[in-house]
């Protein structure tokens, strides 16, 4: 135990280090917002569930619910690649901590990736007790559904991450992800098989099996002693395997792992094209600058992952509401399709191309002030290796879309890649302030984000919005005079303010970078406390 | 037993990085109360040899004994008796030098109010307690091996295994480190370091080990080392065969 009290006194040293000297007022409000939401939730939650006359609803809807919650817990950071904080392995194996107490901290860490199903439950948990017609076992319920959730979280993070860890396995491991989260998507999409295949999982006649039927049944009432020995069974298989996963990892060598999937012989002559292309369309020291970038994003695992994820999670997560033909969410998807999937590509490549340009070479980031070349260019540089991956992205997207034959037409292309023009003139301006003023390390060989630094997320949290706002005012125009010139007059506004704005972002970035280049390169080479977040 | 024991007992070491063998069949053993210094050009497998022995990477074959225990089965009584100087991105930046030697005395099992005198202690004597709230991210490359110095003393370990120990620090504090260390080495605690700073390790170390390519090619009591050269400088190039003339290129 003085180990873990260490530990967590060692994070908690960090973090006040680390917050005040990183706006901590501006992470306190946003944070404060996204999980006031969440508590707005978790309120709803207690008042529904504490009314008697509710329970018909609830017992329809609770299996479902906490279906959903383990999703959110479990499969969502796995595909947004951010599996919350989690102890650094790397720096606590030296020490005589045994296995078992940072497995333990491990499962506390696992909150991280789950907060928010926390507090839902909470609401869930303190409403049914109120409930004079639910029996009292919500408590035990839930606790012991938060416990297989932490539990079966450690399990699932590091197989992923020590799979994501070695080349070729790595991209076989990610189609089946991909393939995972099509799954439920397509099916719920080909009508009639529909009913069926949920029941399954989700309604009061599912199969009682499940954790999430077992805990509804315990909160409910309903066959208590079976339904706590499912949740047990569940909770002590999900031990094994974490603690099986986990040591697996604590023995796993990651330079090994990826020296085994490394060819020994030449680079494809095609790759080197690739990365020669910037300086033959440009001349140095751009080109120069831009092929560096090249070379490292492509190296780059982090990278990688996000731009595979970018274009493929965007198809396959939205491609089936296409299919669903009635209704309006089905009819805008099919109007939207391209443009929708090519804004979620940009806000999920946005991670390492926009809001911290520089955490990802941070050993290059001394470079750049050094060299005889203005950070204007180098910052230039960073923006077009980061609209050229765009680019292809979008364009693979298009391809897509094409073999797909989807209902594509002049006007939805010009629509699309009008949208994700100004989109990204916004993200770049924003962005660029960002790397400057937020400059954080990242590990770039991590495919899985760990967390993202609180400051940096609460920023996007506001940001998004405001960049969002042009787009929104161009369909607001569509709207108001129902047509579709007024959308595209709109966006050729923006366009241009965008462009006013991002010269103006640009020279402020710059100056700050000037002005602020010490504290930026020390940001940038601070590494983390026992914890990394 | 143990206490008769090597301090560090390797037979048959190698440690496959996909088809290239960072450390290729290692043997080597050094006695209790020694201050062993293994040598090697870049890229010459010290640092995989060191982190083996710290337990960060495990071997692909052979076995290691710390102290008479074997790694990794015993890893956990061999760590407690063991002090690390290890690379520096194994510190906790966003600590203060103290808070983070207060740390490891408690994950070495010191309770807090003796982790932190000690700390306070060490603090002193290493001379980084005249900014006890500097950041650990703020140090220069010195203070972070000093620190690191100052850490892996906190628990007094029997065997010290040291990264490039040296590396940055100025004269002084090479000087105050070399001090504590031969003290440690007076007091029966085996070191085992690596350094790229020759004329440390000649002055310091009573056996030496050269590295390259991931196999011993020399070991033996420093006197021995040196033999017929002037330095040991001398003997670890002629040792890895690169006595030839710098060469220099036409436009340089």
């Amino acid at each position: 135990m003085t180990q873990i009290g260490a530990i967590f006194w060692a994070q908690w040293r960090t973090l006040y280090h680390f917050y005040p000297r990183r706006g901590v007022a501006w992470s306190a409000i946003v944070g404060f917002i996204w999980y006031g939401l969440w508590t707005g939730a978790a309120i709803v939650m207690l008042r529904v569930f504490s009314n008697p006359s509710q329970i018909p609803v609830i017992r329809i809807a609770l299996p479902g619910g906490l279906l959903l919650m383990f999703l959110y817990w479990q499969v969502v950071p796995l595909m947004l690649a951010t599996t919350g904080s989690s102890l650094d392995l790397r720096k606590l194996r030296a020490y005589p901590i045994p296995d078992s107490q940072l497995f333990s901290i491990e499962v506390l860490l696992r909150v991280t990736a789950g907060i928010e199903m926390v507090l839902v439950l909470i609401g869930i948990t303190i409403g049914a007790l109120l409930n004079p017609a639910l029996p009292k076992w919500s408590l035990l319920a839930t606790g012991v559904y938060i416990t297989f959730n932490l539990i079966i979280a450690v399990g699932l993070r590091d197989m992923m991450a020590r799979l994501l860890a070695r080349k070729r396995i790595r991209e076989l491991v990610f189609f089946l992800l991909i393939l995972g989260a099509a799954l439920p998507q397509l099916v719920l999409a080909r009508q009639g098989m529909v009913s069926p295949q949920l029941r399954l999982l989700i309604t009061r006649d599912n199969w009682q099996g499940w954790p999430w039927a077992a805990a509804s049944n315990l909160i409910l009432g309903i066959r208590l002693a079976p339904s706590l020995a499912v949740l047990c069974a569940w909770t002590l298989g999900a031990l094994v395997f974490s603690r099986w996963q986990f040591s697996r990892t604590l023995a796993f060598d990651s330079d090994a792992a990826n020296a085994r999937g490394s060819k020994s012989g030449g680079r494809s002559w095609w790759i080197e094209w690739f990365y020669c292309l910037p300086s033959t369309l440009l001349k140095d020291p751009l080109g120069a600058l831009i092929e560096k970038e090249f070379r490292f994003l492509v190296r780059s695992p982090r990278f990688r992952l996000v731009f595979l994820m970018g274009f493929t999670f965007g198809l396959v997560i939205w491609l089936p509401m296409v299919f669903v033909p009635h209704g309006p969410l089905g009819e805008f998807f099919v109007r939207n399709y391209l443009t929708v999937v090519c804004v979620y590509s940009l806000m999920l490549m946005s991670e390492v191309c926009f809001w911290n340009a520089f955490g990802f070479d941070r050993s290059a980031a001394q470079f750049y002030f050094l060299a005889p070349v203005s950070f204007t260019r180098v910052m230039a540089g960073k923006n077009l290796t980061a609209l050229f991956f765009m680019l292809i992205e979008i364009v693979m997207v298009t391809t897509v879309c094409i073999l797909l034959r989807m209902p594509l037409d002049a006007r939805r292309f010009a629509e699309a890649y009008s949208v994700a023009a100004v989109v990204m003139i916004f993200l770049f301006s924003a962005g660029n302030l960002l790397s400057i003023r937020q400059a954080r390390g990242v590990n770039p060989a991590n495919s899985f984000r760990t967390g993202a630094a609180g400051q940096q997320q609460a920023t996007l949290f506001a940001v998004y919005p405001v960049t969002f706002a042009p787009i929104l005012l161009a369909y607001l125009a569509r709207y108001a005079f129902g047509s579709q010139a007024a959308l595209f007059v709109v966006l050729a506004i923006d366009a241009i303010g965008g462009l006013i704005v991002y010269r103006v972002a640009l020279d402020s970035a710059v100056q700050t970078a000037e002005r602020t280049r010490e504290a930026m390169i020390a940001a940038l080479s601070a590494g983390d406390g026992p914890i990394a977040d | 037993m143990q206490g008769e024991a090597p301090a560090i007992e390797i037979r048959d070491l190698r440690k496959l990085y996909g088809d290239k063998a960072a450390v290729d069949g290692l043997t080597l053993t050094v006695p209790q109360g020694c201050f062993f210094g293994f040598l090697g050009p870049n890229g010459a497998g010290k640092t995989t040899t060191i982190k083996m022995l710290m337990g960060l990477a495990p071997p692909t074959s052979g076995s290691i004994q710390l102290l008479g225990l074997p790694m990794p089965e015993r890893s956990l009584d061999i760590k407690q008796q063991i002090g690390l100087v290890p690379d520096e991105s194994m510190l906790f930046d966003h600590l203060t030098g103290g808070e983070f030697i207060e740390f490891v005395g408690r994950i070495y099992g010191l309770d807090r109010a003796m982790a932190r005198a000690r700390a306070d202690e060490l603090l002193d004597l290493f001379e980084l307690g005249s900014s006890p709230k500097k950041l650990i991210a703020e140090y220069s490359k010195g203070m972070r091996k000093r620190v690191a110095m100052a850490a892996a003393l906190i628990h007094r370990p029997k065997l010290f295994l040291m990264d490039e120990p040296f590396e940055g620090v100025d004269a002084v504090g090479a000087r105050l480190m070399k001090d504590i260390l031969l003290d440690q080495v007076r007091h029966g605690a085996t070191i085992f370091l690596t350094s790229h700073v020759l004329e440390v390790v000649e002055r310091l170390c009573e056996r030496v080990g050269i590295i390259h390519e991931g196999k011993l090619i020399a070991e033996g009591l420093m006197a021995d080392m040196r033999g017929t050269a002037a330095t040991l400088e001398d003997a670890f190039v002629r040792a890895l065969g690169m006595e030839h003339a710098a060469e220099t290129l036409d436009w340089l």
